[in-house]
Parts: C-alpha cells; sequence; structure tokens
C-alpha cells in the first residue's frame, strides 16, 4: 500500500512540475479574443462579457451543459428508482431551524432574483441564481417543510427539463429566417436572453434539490447497506 | 446546401426526444422513441447528402466566425461517423424495445439516456472547438455511465462507479490539456491552432494531458481495466452502443488532434508508442478474450484487443510518404467503421444466445447450434470480420493497414495484424466449439424474439457487405481529410 501511496505521490509531483513548467513557459498568445468579444458586445443583447459568451458567442457550450445537468439527474432518478422503497428521514429534530428558515427564506429568494437580473450588467447569471434557489429547497428539505409539488413527479420533471427544452426552442425557432441555429435576431437578443435564463434558473435550482432529495436515504449507515443488499434479488 | 439546416436537427432531435422520453410516462419511452428514429435517421442522411452534393462545409453556431463562437465541422470523417452512428444505434433501439420487456421499469430510463448519448456523440462528431468537444465528452460519458447502472445490481453499479472514475480522470486531464492550449494561443478552434500552434513546452505538456486522457477513454492497453465490467455487465443493447460506438468517441477526437498538432509537437517516439500500446492491446485482449468463460465477458475483452488494431494509424501515419499515409488512414476508417458494425453484432447476438440457453456461461451453449442457427449465424458472420477473413470489412482494413505498413518499411506490425487474427479466430471458434457439441436432443431453449435476431443479423451483414463495397464509404470519409488523396 505504501509503495502504490508513493507511486501516486511521485505521479502526482509530475504532474505539478510539468504543469509548472507549461504555465511559465507559454507564449503570448498570437489571437485577442477578450478584444473580439468587446467588439461584438453591442450585438449581444447584454452588457456583462461572461453572460454575452455563456449565452450568445457560445451558448452551443451552455447548451450541452445544461443537457449534462438533466443527464445527472436522470441517471439519479433511475437509480433511486431501483433501490427498494423505505420511509425518507422527515428533517432535523431542530424548531430553530424552522424558525430561521421564516425569516431566511424570502431573503433568499430576493438574492436568486437579483443574481439572475445582475446578469446582464454584472457578474451573476442563472448558474449562480439557481444554486441560491437549490440552497433554499435544500434548507426547506433539512428542516422538514412538506412540500406536495416538490413529490409530484411529473411537475418535478416538467421543471427539471424546463430550461433545456426552453433554449433548445428558441434555438430552433430563431432559425426560421434562415440564418443558424441560436443565432437570435439582435434587436431581441436581450429579450431571448432573459427568457432563457429565467428557465434556467429554475431547472438549474430544481436540478439541484433534486440530486439532493434522491439520495438514498441511510445510504452511510453500513448496517443498512448491507441489509440493503441482501435484500435485492 | 440542402442538408445545412439538418445539421443542428442532429444533436437538437436526439436532445429533445431526451426530454421527451423523460417526461413520458415508462410505456410511452420506447414508443416515442421508435417514432423518434426515423426523424434522426432522415436527419443523418440529409447531412450526408449535403456533403455528398456540396462537398465539406462549415456551420457557424449563433452565426458568430470561429474563435469568438462555436464552428460545426461537416468533412467526410464526421458526415460518415454521424451516418454509422445513426445505423447502429437504430439497430440497438430496434433490440432493445424487445429486450427491456424482461427489465424492471427503471431500466426504462434507457430510453432518455439512449437520446442524450446519441445527442452527445454527435456533437462529437460535429465538433471543431476542443473545449466543445470536452462537452461532448460530457454529455457522451455520463450517458453512458448511467446506462451501465442501470442494471441497478451491485456488480453493474460497481462497473458504473469504476466507468465513472475513469471517465472522469480521463476528461480533467483533457480538459487541463484544454485550457493550456487556450492560455498559449487565445484560440479553441482547431483550425486556428493548427496555424499558430508551435513546438513549445507547453503545447507538448498539453498535448500529453490530452492523450493520456483521451487513452484512458478509449480503454487502450494498459489502461483498458475498466471496460470489461462495464461493457460485459451491461444491459446487452447498452453494451453493444458502448463497445461499437462510445470508444469510437475518444478515439476520433485523438486521431483529429494527432492530425492538427500531432507529428510537428511531439517526440518522434510518441507514434510509434502509441502503436506499441496498441499491439499490447491486440495481444493482451485476444489472450484475455480466449480465456473467458462469460459470454459477454469475451466479447468485452475483444473490443479491448480491438481497439489496438486503431493505434497502428498513429505510427503509419506520422513521418511516412503520402501513399503510405492515405492507406492507414483509409485502412484504419475501414477498421473503425467494420468494427462498430461487428461488434455490435457481436454483443447483440451473444444476448440472443444468453437468453435462449438461459445463462451468460460459454459452456452451457452445448448443442445450440442444432435449435438456434440464426442467433449463432449473426455471431459467425460477425465473428468473420473480427478474425479479418475475406470479404469482410475487417478483411479490407487489415489489408490495407498490411500495404501501408510495407509501403513504409514497418514490417513489425504485420506480425501483430497476423497474430492479433489468429487470437481472435481462437476466441472466436471457442465459442462455435462449444455450441457444435452433440447436446441435448431436445430443444430447451427460448427462442428470441424475431425483431432481435434481425437486428442482429443486419449489423453482421453490414460488416460483411462494408468490405465488398469498401471504395464507396472510403472515397466519402476521406472527403475534406487533413491528410492524403484529398
Amino acid at each position: 500500500m505504501s509503495l502504490r501511496a508513493g507511486l501516486a505521490g511521485l505521479l502526482c509531483l509530475g504532474v505539478t512540475l510539468a504543469l509548472g513548467w507549461a504555465v511559465l513557459e507559454r507564449p503570448q498568445p498570437a489571437e485577442n479574443l477578450p478584444e473580439r468579444v468587446a467588439g461584438a458586445m453591442p450585438d449581444s443583447g447584454v452588457e456583462h462579457a461572461v453572460t454575452a459568451v455563456l449565452l450568445n458567442f457560445r451558448s452551443y457550450d451552455t447548451l450541452l451543459e445544461i443537457a449534462v445537468l438533466l443527464l445527472a439527474v436522470v441517471v439519479a432518478l433511475a437509480l433511486r428508482e431501483a433501490q427498494p422503497d423505505r420511509p425518507e428521514p422527515m428533517g432535523l429534530e431542530n424548531p430553530l431551524l424552522r424558525a430561521v428558515m421564516a425569516w431566511l427564506l424570502p431573503l433568499i429568494l430576493v438574492v436568486a432574483g437579483f443574481l439572475l437580473w445582475a446578469g446582464s450588467y454584472q457578474p451573476g447569471g442563472a448558474f449562480q441564481a439557481g444554486s441560491v434557489l437549490a440552497a433554499a429547497g435544500v434548507l426547506l428539505r433539512l428542516a422538514g417543510v412538506t412540500t406536495a409539488w416538490l413529490d409530484n413527479a411529473a411537475l418535478m420533471r416538467t421543471g427539471l427539463a424546463l430550461g433545456l427544452l426552453t433554449f433548445l426552442g428558441i434555438g430552433v425557432v430563431v432559425m426560421a429566417p434562415g440564418v443558424p441555429f441560436l443565432a437570435y435576431p439582435p434587436e431581441y437578443a436581450g429579450t431571448l436572453i432573459l427568457v432563457i435564463e429565467l428557465t434556467l434558473t429554475l431547472s438549474i435550482g430544481l436540478t439541484l434539490i433534486s440530486l439532493f432529495r434522491l439520495t438514498p436515504p441511510y445510504a452511510d449507515d453500513p448496517d443498512d447497506a448491507r441489509s440493503d443488499r441482501e435484500a435485492r434479488p | 446546401m440542402i442538408g445545412l439546416w439538418s445539421v443542428p436537427l442532429l444533436f437538437a432531435l436526439p436532445l429533445a426526444l431526451g426530454i421527451l422520453t423523460l417526461l413520458a410516462t415508462p410505456a410511452w419511452r420506447p414508443r416515442l422513441s421508435l417514432a423518434g428514429l426515423p426523424l434522426l435517421l432522415a436527419a443523418s442522411a440529409a447531412a450526408f447528402l449535403d456533403l455528398a452534393l456540396s462537398g465539406p462545409g462549415i456551420y457557424r453556431l449563433g452565426d458568430w466566425p470561429a474563435p469568438l463562437g462555436i464552428n460545426l465541422n461537416v468533412d467526410g470523417l464526421s458526415a460518415g461517423m454521424v451516418v454509422m452512428t445513426a445505423v447502429v444505434a437504430a439497430l440497438c433501439a430496434a433490440y432493445a424495445r424487445s429486450y427491456l420487456r424482461d427489465y424492471p421499469a427503471s431500466a426504462s430510463f434507457f430510453w432518455p439516456l439512449f437520446w442524450f448519448l446519441w445527442a452527445g456523440m454527435n456533437g462529437i462528431w460535429l465538433a471543431e472547438d476542443i473545449f466543445n468537444l470536452y462537452v461532448g465528452l460530457e454529455v457522451m460519458g455520463l450517458a453512458a455511465v448511467g446506462m451501465v447502472a442501470l442494471r441497478a445490481t451491485p456488480q453493474a453499479l460497481a462497473a458504473a462507479m469504476r466507468y465513472l472514475l475513469a471517465a472522469l480522470l480521463g476528461s480533467l486531464a483533457y480538459l487541463l490539456g484544454v485550457a493550456l492550449l487556450y492560455g498559449a494561443y487565445g484560440t479553441l478552434s482547431m483550425a486556428g491552432l493548427q496555424h499558430v500552434a508551435a513546438d513549445n513546452p507547453t503545447t507538448q505538456v498539453a498535448l500529453a494531458l490530452i492523450i493520456l486522457g483521451l487513452l484512458l477513454k478509449t480503454a487502450l492497453f494498459p489502461l483498458h481495466a475498466w471496460l470489461p465490467p462495464a461493457h460485459g455487465g451491461a444491459l446487452t443493447p447498452v453494451s453493444a452502443l458502448l463497445s461499437a460506438l462510445v470508444v469510437k468517441g475518444s478515439f476520433y477526437i485523438l486521431l483529429r488532434l494527432w492530425l492538427v498538432l500531432g507529428p510537428e509537437v511531439t517526440p518522434a517516439f510518441t507514434a510509434q508508442l502509441l502503436g506499441v500500446l496498441g499491439a499490447g492491446a491486440v495481444f493482451y485482449g485476444g489472450w484475455m478474450a480466449w480465456r473467458q468463460h462469460l459470454l459477454k465477458q469475451l466479447v468485452a475483452y475483444s473490443t479491448v484487443a480491438q481497439i489496438g488494431y486503431l493505434f497502428l494509424f498513429f505510427p503509419l501515419v506520422t513521418g511516412t510518404g503520402a501513399e503510405a499515409a492515405r492507406l492507414a488512414w483509409d485502412g484504419t476508417m475501414m477498421m473503425l467503421v467494420a468494427h462498430a458494425l461487428a461488434k455490435a453484432a457481436l454483443f447483440l447476438s451473444a444476448g440472443n444466445l444468453i437468453l435462449a440457453v438461459g445463462s451468460s456461461q460459454i459452456g452451457h451453449l452445448v448443442g445450440i447450434s442444432r435449435f438456434r442457427p440464426l442467433s449463432l449465424f449473426s455471431f459467425g458472420l460477425a465473428g468473420v470480420s473480427l478474425m479479418g477473413l475475406p470479404p469482410s470489412g475487417g478483411f479490407t482494413g487489415k489489408w490495407l493497414l498490411l500495404h501501408s505498413a510495407i509501403l513504409s518499411g514497418q514490417w513489425w506490425w504485420l506480425i501483430v495484424l497476423f497474430l492479433g487474427g489468429l487470437l481472435s479466430a481462437a476466441y472466436i471458434f471457442k465459442v462455435f466449439r462449444m455450441s457444435f457439441r452433440e447436446g441435448p436432443q431436445i430443444d430447451r431453449s427460448v427462442p428470441p424474439p424475431l425483431t432481435m435476431d434481425v437486428a442482429a443479423m443486419i449489423l453482421a451483414a453490414s460488416a460483411i457487405v462494408i468490405g465488398l463495397t469498401a471504395h464507396l464509404p472510403l472515397h466519402w470519409l476521406r472527403a475534406g481529410a487533413l491528410l492524403g488523396g484529398g
């Protein structure tokens, strides 16, 4: 074991040194991409360069990344459904957490909304706003607040897929005048990006909440894991 | 330019079908999927027609020019891969529809994952941007891991976890390389990199990371350990998709990047080293396949071996003459396509045989030739191509590689081609010897649904036919290629 650890350590050291060498010796880029981004900003529909790159110039990458997120939930759903059903823990026995949640929840929602809106002119956007929303969902879960709509499978799945579906739909619809996929007309670009970001926020939030909720209960308990294995066919 | 509108459909349609099948009830998932197959087949055919009529082209997503936005690349190689994927995936889907009836409800998640997998693969074939390739790799890889886990047995989950860790390590190494290249050259477009990339430490470290990551994802010997449990243990249509198509995804990226950067910046021995690892894969994979007792494990180790042949490409195109390089390109393309068809056929017919005898042990196939000749015949036809016997695609591919090796004076690869063929014959005939042995006189075998036999048969027959008509696919695959023959 110590030999393996030593080899792994040597390998890590080697990779680190090689990376350091590569970074120190790197040539000056001939291509000035930030300049190009700045040049295209007036047509992007937003004022913040990062949002313009993520949702306009390289929106195809973002589209596929959203597909990766949805894919993660699909795999989690499939694995959860293959597990035997058992009662789920209904949160922590902590009245204080509930009381704090009543104060925090409106604030969290306002922050998420602000982050989403801020994305068009300063750092922020769908990913950040979605993560904040997800934090609210996780806290609600821990406080044991029952949320019927989160347990409605059809509604939940629609919400999960809404972001990707909207993104994809807009990408296809803008092709009507004979332009490529995802080429927004400049005069509507701002609105379209806002619509996409809005649905993405919701879907990203729900994705992260689902990944938290779909964890099989008691999986950390070794005794329980053993009985679980025996119960399976 | 009739096909240009069809290019975005190649990933938008499967993504849409993935969402639809996720939202549908389990009973509707296969129905929706079967309805979607013709649409995607038509889109793939349209993309190919566009290439045939108007030649290679570039599709600018969002109408932004390349270093700012993302381009898609429609040339012979990418269109060929799109068509190959369409044929294999459609037949696997038809097979899966019958096959999955015997599996629990959670297996109906096969369908959303199947569509996402297809979207990811088409994304990789068309990509012209090295970061976009990373995102495509993630879509394809995560869908593939999910499909391995679908069986939900402890073994399947362990295999999926191992696969996930290998795939993640591979993509992270790739991503590190991409970050270094972007930092050094300020562009992610392959065409742009080809112009500006120079021989310096940054490019070398970046390319080394990229190659290592992709080798791990392609399961090249000795980085193959994750493949047999994942491919051999999955549901049969999943095994077929993974072995026939998914391992080609990372190999394809390696091949593209090699042609863009490889020969200029890598030390001369790199290409030979890749070839030697390929030879190791051919021998070790063939030997291990022969030693297996479980039918699908044998087929999975055969994939480890067959991947090795693809890596003979690197020593045969690097620093050799134009004619040798062209032959190596043609041979590798032929091996790639023929292996996709033959391996899918081999897994599907192995699944039929396992279903028929109710056991995955090779020893339990005794006497099956009398009762299930069709399933066995598909297995045999696919085996002919893997062994490289004429007139199959596998034979044509090896023949071209052999010529290339002679022309470039690298006779040692002939030994690999020859002994590899013998080893393949050994493990294929191991299955045949068992099935032709006299067994029980009464037919106790369960007939698999006709669709499943037919799907395997079509794939196996295609692997043979493509060898007879090799000049046509090879002509198209060469269109717009970065080397030789043009």
